[in-house]
């Protein structure tokens, strides 16, 4: 059968034509949710840095090197979509000021080069300078090249690259929410789709960044810790799980704000919306999103981290403790994959006409099937290993400890 | 300076001024001539290929279809529509032959009944109209219309007749409030029905003094409403039960 006609069976309602087919699929989906995953990671490293949370202090490094992995890839679901990665130098050669995503090779070229790169450099430049003075091993080529020539490490000379370091991630935390905010504002500036169209939608997408990010670094922490069967740091879980839980309030609150005003405005979009809601997306927003990816988490993380009260409202094991925050840092992956799903498909799924739904179809095989998608999810944690391996983030091979 | 600050301006100035360099060499030629954009792209577009022709291309060879479809109810949807596009057809039509939709299951992705097309259009139950025989064996698919005159108002107004038939006013015939042509069953836009114009058309039962069957319930007409037609806030076709 024509496979339009195979589309159109499902479609119920009246929906335009140029609407029966998706146009932003899988993709595009993982896109948001990897610069997500960036702007959050970057926001939690900023925490030791700026606001001196020592607790976190050993998730610093590993979380500047995840999103820089993170970052790497983010673009590439883009380039994919639109399948001419061969042309996409040409938005930074003709950059067009008047849209919205053209600018954003700019946002990004500045958010890898001026923030995370600078940042990542001036963090380990003392670090670089040693290694490469090392007698043995293929690295220290590596990290001579990196070094670009400068091998002062004179106190006055690292004082410097402190304040420099600071002084970046005072410019990068705006960069952050540049970073994903603008992916935000790309939806909520669509006029015309009412699923999209809000001011909030840029923070709300913030703020889901930075849970997602926490939870991932909380698991990546747990992870790199105990592949070398090195003690996990209570403390840092504590804190992490802490400040998952308030930006999941944060975010949460967000989200019902957002929902209580629609509700509450009722637009004539209402009636389709919540037909869309109580039907096609009713598994992955009220049940993935929602109840598996904010409310168990956050009743978890309420009751058993020092986020209400020292030492958690319910007193557990350490290493109970520690299952139920993965637990809850893997949901929250999850219910955070589902809000951007919701929000790029949920947002295709109904006719402009407000009168119909449509259907989204996934390919398995092709530039925008599933294996791609997985290649480009799985491809940022190879880079991390290549990173981890180049710049060890861990707190043994630093040269001395230091005093940040 | 400390020395890495000066390495690093060295770096970035080397980046910039590659970036500027490179974009003299790989900026499209005729780019920003006439806005931005290349304006040999609209010299590339134009050489693709044709894929439509537009149905005046088809009065050539078919005039008869053509004429006919002009005139009748499918004059809005195009040959194309419905054929495929058939540019390569009028080059060469027996090289490249174009399919009919002959198949029952075609015709309904337009007319199978779906409460939220537009009020008017045609619509039908694939299932219970005239099921199994294929649709172009009753109608024309050039120049569609009911092979018979429709007994009933249901036929074309299914919306309305559906709507009236839950409501209390199911037991008024259409024709009690539209007075209808019988030419309007086989010309609808030419001869058209009538319309109830005046309060007291409804007063005529609903009215406190109205000599109509007692069960209905009454309004005082002077006053209920305002001014308003009443169907200005009651539906006629469906009243609201309470
Ligand atoms: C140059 C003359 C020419 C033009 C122009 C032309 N046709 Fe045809 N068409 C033919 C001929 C000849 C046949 C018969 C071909 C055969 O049976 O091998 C044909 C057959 C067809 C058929 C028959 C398919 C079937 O299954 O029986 C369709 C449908 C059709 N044309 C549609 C169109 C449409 C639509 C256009 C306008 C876009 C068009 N034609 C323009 C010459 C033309
Ligand atoms: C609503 C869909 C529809 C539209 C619009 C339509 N056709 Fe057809 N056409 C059909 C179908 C169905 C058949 C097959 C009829 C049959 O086999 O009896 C057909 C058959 C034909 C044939 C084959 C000759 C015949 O009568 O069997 C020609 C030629 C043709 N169409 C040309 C046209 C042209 C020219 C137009 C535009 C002026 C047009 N059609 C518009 C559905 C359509
Ligand atoms: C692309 C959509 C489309 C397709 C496909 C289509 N039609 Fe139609 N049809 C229309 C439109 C539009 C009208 C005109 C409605 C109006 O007058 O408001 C119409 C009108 C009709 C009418 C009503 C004529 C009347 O008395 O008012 C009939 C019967 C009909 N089509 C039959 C068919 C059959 C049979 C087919 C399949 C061969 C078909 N249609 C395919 C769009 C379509
Ligand atoms: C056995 C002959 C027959 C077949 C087969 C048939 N119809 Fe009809 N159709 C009629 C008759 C007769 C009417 C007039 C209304 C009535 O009396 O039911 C009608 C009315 C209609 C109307 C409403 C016309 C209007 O002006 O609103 C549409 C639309 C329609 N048919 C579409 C179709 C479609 C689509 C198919 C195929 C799925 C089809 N018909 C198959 C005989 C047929
Ligand atoms: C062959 C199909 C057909 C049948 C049968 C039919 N109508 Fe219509 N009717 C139409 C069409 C087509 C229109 C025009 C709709 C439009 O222009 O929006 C129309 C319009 C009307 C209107 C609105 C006129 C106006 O000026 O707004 C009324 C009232 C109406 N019909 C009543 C009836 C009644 C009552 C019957 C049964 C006795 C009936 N019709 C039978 C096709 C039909
Ligand atoms: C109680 C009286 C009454 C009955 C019974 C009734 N109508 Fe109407 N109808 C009206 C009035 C009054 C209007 C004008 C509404 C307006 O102008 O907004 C109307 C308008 C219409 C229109 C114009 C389009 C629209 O939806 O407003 C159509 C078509 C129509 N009627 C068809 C029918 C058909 C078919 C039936 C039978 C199934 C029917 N009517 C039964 C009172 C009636
Ligand atoms: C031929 C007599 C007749 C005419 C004319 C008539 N109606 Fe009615 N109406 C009835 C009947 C019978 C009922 C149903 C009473 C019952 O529920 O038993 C009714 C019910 C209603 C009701 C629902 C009351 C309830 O129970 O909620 C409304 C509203 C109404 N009509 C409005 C109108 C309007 C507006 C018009 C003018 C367009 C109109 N009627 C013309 C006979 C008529
Ligand atoms: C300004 C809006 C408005 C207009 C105009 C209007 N109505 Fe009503 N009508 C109402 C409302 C609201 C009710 C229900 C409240 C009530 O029961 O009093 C109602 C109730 C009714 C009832 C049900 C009374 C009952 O006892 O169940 C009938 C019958 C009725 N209207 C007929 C008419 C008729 C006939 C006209 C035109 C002469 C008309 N209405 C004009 C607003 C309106």
């Amino acid at each position: 059968m024509d496979p339009l006609q195979e589309i159109l069976r499902q479609v119920v309602g009246y929906v335009y034509p140029n609407e029966i087919e998706l146009h932003w699929g899988l993709l595009i989906v993982i896109y948001p949710y990897i610069t997500g995953l960036v702007a959050g990671a970057f926001i939690l490293a900023s925490l030791v840095r700026v606001f001196n949370v020592r607790e976190l202090q050993p998730t610093y490094r590993l979380s500047l090197l995840t999103a820089l992995a993170y970052l790497i890839v983010a673009p590439l679901p883009l380039l994919a979509h639109l399948g001419h990665p061969e042309r996409s130098y040409e938005i930074f050669i003709t950059p067009n000021p008047h849209s919205a995503m053209a600018m954003f090779g700019f946002v990004y070229a500045w958010y890898l080069t001026v923030v995370l790169l600078l940042e990542i450099w001036f963090d380990y430049r003392k670090d670089l300078v040693v290694w490469s003075q090392q007698p043995h091993g293929w690295r220290r080529w590596v990290h001579r090249l990196l070094t670009l020539g400068v091998t002062d490490i004179s106190a006055q000379s690292l004082g410097f690259d402190r304040s420099a370091g600071r002084f970046i991630t005072i410019i990068g935390i705006p960069s952050a929410f540049l970073l994903h905010g603008y992916v935000g504002f790309i939806f909520g500036s669509v006029k015309a789709n009412p699923w999209w169209s809000s001011v909030l939608i840029p923070i709300v997408f913030l703020f889901s960044a930075i849970v997602s990010g926490i939870a991932l670094m909380l698991l990546f922490y747990l992870l790199g810790t105990l592949l070398r069967s090195k003690a996990v740091d209570m403390a840092c879980m504590d804190k992490l799980a802490m400040f998952l839980f308030y930006a999941l309030v944060l975010d949460f609150s967000l989200e019902m704000l957002d929902f209580i005003h629609r509700l509450y405005e009722a637009e004539e979009s209402i009636h389709i919306l919540s037909l869309l809601v109580s039907g096609r997306l009713f598994l992955s927003l009220v049940i993935l999103q929602a109840f598996l990816g904010t409310l168990i988490p956050l009743l978890i993380l309420g009751l058993i981290s020092p986020a209400l009260r020292r030492g958690g409202m319910v007193n557990l094991p350490d290493e109970l403790r520690r299952l139920l925050y993965v637990g809850s840092a893997v949901l929250i992956q999850i219910g955070i994959f589902s809000t951007r799903w919701n929000v790029v498909i949920g947002g295709q799924l109904f006719s402009k006409s407000l009168r119909g739904l449509t259907v989204y179809k996934m390919q398995l095989l092709g530039m925008e099937g599933l294996f791609a998608a997985a290649a480009l999810l799985i491809l940022p944690l190879v880079l991390l290993l290549v990173l981890i391996a180049m710049l060890p983030p861990w707190a043994e091979a630093e040269t001395h400890p230091t005093g940040a | 300076m400390p020395p890495q600050l000066t390495r690093l301006l060295i770096v970035f100035a080397v980046l910039a001024s590659g970036l500027v360099a490179a974009r003299h060499f790989l900026l499209p030629k005729t780019f920003g001539e006439s806005g931005h954009y290349r304006t040999a792209a609209v010299e590339a577009i134009t050489k693709q290929p044709v894929r439509y022709a537009g149905r005046e291309a088809c009065a050539l060879c078919h005039p008869d279809i053509v004429e006919i479809h002009r005139k009748g109810n499918h004059q809005t949807v195009a040959c194309e529509v419905c054929h495929g596009p058939a540019a390569a057809h009028v080059e060469s039509p027996s090289d490249h032959q174009l399919p009919a939709p002959r198949e029952r299951g075609y015709c309904p992705l337009c007319h199978g009944y779906d409460p939220s097309r537009p009020t008017g259009f045609p619509q039908i139950e694939p299932v219970a109209h005239n099921p199994l025989k294929p649709c172009i064996s009753c109608h024309n698919p050039h120049e569609p219309r009911p092979p018979h005159v429709p007994e009933d108002c249901r036929a074309c107004h299914g919306q309305i007749a559906r709507m009236k038939a839950v409501s209390p006013h199911v037991q008024l015939a259409c024709t009690r409030c539209h007075e209808t042509p019988e030419r309007h069953k086989t010309a609808p836009r030419e001869a058209r029905p009538d319309k109830p114009r005046t309060r007291e058309f409804c007063g005529a039962c609903h009215a406190q003094g109205a000599s109509s069957p007692k069960e209905i319930p009454r309004i005082d007409l002077a006053t209920h409403g305002g001014r308003f037609l009443c169907w200005q806030c009651h539906y006629p076709h469906q009243p609201e039960l309470n």
